[in-house]
């Protein structure tokens, strides 16, 4: 079936992209998909049936003369503006590039978290005497020397993912789908989408079920709770890493997906505007934890070393990774909405 | 099978004749040309479209959307009187081209 679709697609590639083109080449390929269905039943194999459509398919210079279409008058777009038609492989490039750098901007986001965790887990286990009998305080500093190597890296992968996406850029200034792309991408997103529902529900699950090991660890006493608050943050870091991963591609298709924007009787014109890409799902969560995963730590240090309260101030790195995952569920649960 | 160049001036007669019990839309409109035809005439996706453009320029046949058995979104075609009255003119038009070919044309080579 891809070989049709890429097959119409060349035939109409030179052709203006009007809205008469677009209904005529949609109606086309479903005619197209039926034959090739109903050849592939009556015992056809694949490339008997493609062999026999195409080559029914005739002639586009017919179409061209019937239609009187000024083939050379199509690079102007309807609104006197160029758009960039899509090619199958910007598509999946695109898609492509959004899957990676969900996963890497979700697994940095992990590395802040698990450094965090490891900050709060090597002080209480300095304080409890199980760290090579080091001190509370060099236990802290180890801590902090761990968050810092785990952090780096992190903010490595979220400069490496934004300048991954950068090449991408064009698409934010309007691009037109072609309707055999929009029909396989459509179908592509419909097959993902089993996925990203169970990864949401996975990580809200996570999230609700985190604070239960701090809530019964801490019936036994004030250092046991401290490792629940630990196992608190690995939790939440494993959902926001399904959030930010899911969330990132499923963004991407809705992207290139976009039902609105239409201008025109003319080709359907899809655009981004930048104002919405700023509410998307992955940068509003690169742009808090960039904030405050720092500035959280700051504090940490700063109401330890000047204070001595690195027996309670761990609990800003717990609130924090809380207040993450809540805003990433409520941003998830509205989007959903809309 | 027939060659398209011969049949040229009658596909539009071949798609109104199909309209006229029943609106119906490109696919099935082609497989019934295949078949009445007992397979000897396949008509072309761009011959169809053309003459589904040709039509509704002319204003003899109309389209409209609508969901399909497996909900596919399909152009479906309607006659139009003008069309009906068009497709009689066809009709004798072609009695007259036969009747005139006819004269020309040797049985027992």
């Amino acid at each position: 079936m891809d070989t049709i679709i890429t097959y119409l697609n060349n035939m109409f590639a030179p052709l203006p992209k009007t809205a008469e083109m677009k209904r005529i080449k949609e109606d086309l390929l479903a005619n197209m998909e039926d034959k090739y269905e109903e050849l592939k039943q009556s015992g056809k194999s694949e490339n008997e049936a493609i062999g026999i459509v195409i080559s029914e398919f005739g002639n586009i210079d017919e179409l061209v003369k019937e239609l009187d279409i000024d083939v050379a008058s199509e690079e102007a777009g309807e609104d006197g503006i160029e758009l960039t038609s899509l090619s199958d492989e910007q598509v999946d490039d695109y898609l492509d590039d959004s899957t990676k750098t969900g996963k890497l901007i979700g697994f940095g986001i992990v590395l802040c978290i698990v450094g965090s965790a490891s900050l709060v887990l090597l002080s209480q286990l300095a304080e409890n005497g199980l760290l090579f009998g080091l001190s509370q305080d060099s236990g802290a500093v180890i801590g902090v020397v761990t968050l810092f190597l785990l952090v780096a890296p992190a903010v490595g992968l979220f400069i490496y993912s934004g300048m991954v996406m950068e090449k991408h850029k064009y698409l934010g200034s309007g691009f037109y789908l072609p309707a055999d792309i929009r029909v396989s991408l459509e179908h592509k997103y419909e097959l993902d989408q089993r996925s990203f529902t169970t990864k949401l529900i996975a990580g809200v699950a996570l999230c609700i079920l985190s604070p239960a090991p701090l809530i019964l660890l801490s019936i036994i006493n004030d250092s046991a709770a401290v490792y629940g608050v630990v196992i608190l943050l690995l939790m939440v870091a494993v959902a926001i890493y399904l959030f930010v991963s899911s969330g990132t591609k499923q963004d991407a298709y809705r992207k290139l997906l976009k039902r609105s924007g239409k201008k025109g009787s003319g080709a359907s014109v899809d655009t981004w505007d930048d104002e919405e890409d700023e509410k998307s799902e992955p940068k509003i969560i690169r742009a808090i934890s960039a904030v405050l995963w720092p500035f959280v730590t700051i504090l940490f240090l700063i109401t330890g070393f000047f204070f001595h309260m690195w027996h309670i101030n761990w609990i800003l790195f717990a609130i924090a990774g809380l207040f993450l995952a809540m805003i990433n569920g409520v941003y998830s649960a509205v989007k959903e909405k809309a | 099978m027939i060659s398209s160049d011969v049949i040229r001036g009658y596909n539009d007669t071949i798609i109104l004749y199909l309209l006229l019990d029943d609106d119906s839309y490109g696919y099935e409109i082609s497989k019934q040309i295949k078949e009445l035809s007992g397979e000897k005439y396949i008509i072309k996706e761009t011959t169809l479209y053309s003459a589904f453009n040709r039509l509704m320029k002319n204003g003899y046949i109309t389209s409209y959307h609508k969901e399909g058995t497996f909900g596919k979104r399909r152009t479906y075609y309607k006659i139009t009187d003008a069309g009906r009255n068009y497709y009689k003119e066809k009709c004798r038009e072609w009695e007259l081209t036969k009747e005139v070919i006819n004269q020309f044309i040797k049985e027992d080579l």
